[in-house]
């Protein structure tokens, strides 16, 4: 599954870019998402995402690695974890860019979502409006954040 | 049949129920699925466990008459009540149900597999309604699946039963 | 093999709501388990808690009374398919209740269970809209009904709250000019796509259009749009906007691409229900 966001910051591309690597704020973002740990910073992080579709509950410890990252323009990361009780897996394939258009910054992320296992058969659609649902939800947190620290 | 192990604090149902005409007393947990006592606990193995999730009809009992998935039902559900098995749906003295009798003669069968359900649906259908038209009785018997004979056999099968539990054989 | 847990039995409403207000999300009400079980057969989730409802009393009658027709919520859908009375009164329900799923699904799984559990591959919930049912929620300080258009809030999620049972459903009792029809599509052992019209015919006229899809969204919906396009219009007038009123309403639906089909795939064939549907109801 891919999904595409781009959201209009209010903020200079600087202070977006520091954002994201203030890892507790930045995670803070992301719905569902707690417990962030930096094991390397820059390069390896940690967080447990918990969602939940009606009686139906996920729970998966992630792994996050900085594959690429380009100062203030780019960054490529992969995130991958297990829910041993649904028996489920889920890898995120993800790309944020980063760029200035009259002085504001524009965040845009590309998400390539694969979840295996139980969960992806019984409810794939489900599954694809959940990811954008929380894609969309962490793209308006993390605007709201930095316009508002202004 | 060993008495399946439990904890000391688990939750015990007593059961009693009759059996393919015989009175039963047991005990079981909430959790125990019906295929699972039946099959495990009271050695009946006719009834399968094959889709389980109650779409193919290979699990498929009789509990007061009523058709239902073994393998998703919960075994504590028939106390009370009298539960058929296809074994026991002949006669003590072997003598065969016309059901079971009209798939053998009709070819209602290949490996047997979807046999016991299809057959115990079959009964739930002529018991309630003794003259089925062909459409009636496919709306009838949708949920039970045969990956071999193609269902015509089947279905032959079942109106020359009916035919003769009519009385006009 | 299923997880262990503990059955509660309790013989009332006000008990069982209770049990739910104390226990939480460790608890579930549990009446035919034709979803219940499946699910936790899968392992999706787990309980500590079932609360057997079936010995709460009353919850099974299937009544004409006060301009309504009332279903308790433990009616399984074989005695709906048995009952003469929705035959006669509430045909389209009748011959839906008759085609869900497969015998033995009929003969456990009840109504009211089918409701709550909210599978969007599901049939009673879009008809009983468009039927504009409303559904009674019971819990220890009281009742409330709830439109049935505003019961489904997801997929597996409805409004009611975490102590409330559903405990009956009604429906308008209709009239010598209701016309209703549910029609469903799907090849899969749930059904892909349903969609279900009811209005009122009066010399050629129609009013009160209600159409609903269901299985194609997340939930079932109303739409709104597209029943604009019949309302207040008369016999023919509606049969030419029928076309453009499927093509609203497939887009209106929410259809989600799943293993089912296609959005594009689902909201054609919404259309082709639709018209199907109307023409059923008319005549």
């Amino acid at each position: 599954m891919q999904f595409q966001k781009e959201v209009e910051i209010l903020a200079p591309r600087e202070k977006v870019w520091n954002f994201i690597w203030d890892v507790d704020r930045f995670i803070a973002c992301v719905p569902g998402c707690k417990d962030a740990k930096t094991i390397e910073a820059g390069k390896k992080y940690s967080a447990t995402m918990v969602e939940k579709v009606g009686p139906f509950k996920v729970e998966f410890p992630t792994n996050i690695d900085v594959l690429e990252r380009e100062e203030l323009t780019h960054i490529k990361a992969q995130a991958s974890g297990a829910d041993n009780k649904i028996g489920s897996r889920m890898k995120v394939d993800l790309d944020v860019n980063l760029r200035e258009q009259d002085g504001k910054t524009m965040l845009g992320f590309v998400a390539t979502v694969d979840i295996l296992g139980k969960l992806a058969a019984l409810g794939h659609g489900i599954i694809k409006r959940k990811a954008d649902q929380v894609l969309d939800e962490f793209a308006q947190a993390v605007k709201k954040r930095l316009e508002g620290d202004a | 049949m060993a008495k399946a192990m439990t904890r000391h604090d688990a939750q015990l149902l007593p059961l009693t129920f009759t059996l393919n005409g015989r009175v039963q007393e047991l005990d079981v947990e909430p959790h125990e699925l019906l295929l699972d006592v039946v099959r495990d606990r009271l050695g009946l193995t006719g009834a399968k466990r094959s889709c389980d999730v109650q779409v193919c009809g290979a699990c498929t009992l009789l509990v007061d008459g009523r058709p239902v998935s073994a393998c998703t039902t919960l075994a504590f559900e028939i106390r009370g009540c009298s539960v058929l098995t296809i074994e026991g749906l002949a006669e003590k003295n072997g003598k065969l149900h016309p059901l079971q009798e009209a798939f053998i003669e009709h070819g209602g069968f290949q490996c047997g597999f979807c046999t016991p359900g299809m057959i115990l649906a079959a009964k739930a259908l002529l018991d309630e309604n003794a003259a089925p038209s062909e459409a009636e009785l496919k709306h009838f018997m949708h949920g039970n699946i045969c990956r071999c004979t193609g269902y015509k056999k089947i279905i032959e099968s079942i109106m020359a039963a009916a035919k003769k539990m009519r009385g006009n054989a | 093999m299923l997880r262990r847990f503990r059955l509660e039995e309790p013989e009332s409403v006000a008990d069982a709501s209770e049990l739910l207000g104390r226990f939480g999300e460790s608890a579930k009400v549990y009446a035919g388990g034709t979803e219940l079980l499946l699910a936790m057969k899968e392992g999706l989730v787990q309980y500590e808690r079932l609360i057997n409802v079936k010995r709460v009393k009353g919850l099974s009658e299937i009544v004409a009374a006060d301009g309504m027709i009332r279903f308790g919520a433990l009616c399984t859908h074989h005695e709906l398919e048995k009952s003469s009375l929705l035959q006669q009164k509430l045909p389209s329900l009748h011959k839906l209740e008759q085609n869900v799923a497969n015998v033995r699904v009929r003969q456990s799984g009840t109504l009211g269970g089918n409701l709550c559990f909210a599978e969007p591959h599901a049939d009673p919930g879009t008809l009983l809209m468009a039927l504009g049912a409303k559904l009674v929620a019971e819990k220890s300080s009281g009742k409330r009904e709830i439109a049935a258009e505003d019961f489904f809030v997801d997929a597996y999620e409805t409004s009611l709250q975490a102590d409330e049972l559903l405990t009956e459903i009604r429906v308008p009792a209709p009239t010598d000019h209701s016309r209703s029809a549910y029609l469903k599509f799907g090849y899969l052992e749930r059904p892909s796509v349903g969609v279900a019209v009811a209005f009122n015919m009066n010399g050629g006229g129609l009013s009160e259009v209600k159409i609903a899809v269901g299985c194609a969204g997340p939930a079932p919906r109303r739409v709104p749009e597209a029943e604009m396009l019949l309302n207040g219009k008369s016999r023919e007038e509606a049969e030419r906007n029928l076309a453009q009123a499927g093509a609203v309403a497939g887009r209106e639906s929410q259809a989600i691409t799943d293993l089912h089909g296609s959005q594009d795939y689902k909201e054609h064939i919404v259309g082709v229900l639709l018209k199907r549907a109307f023409q059923s109801a008319v005549s």
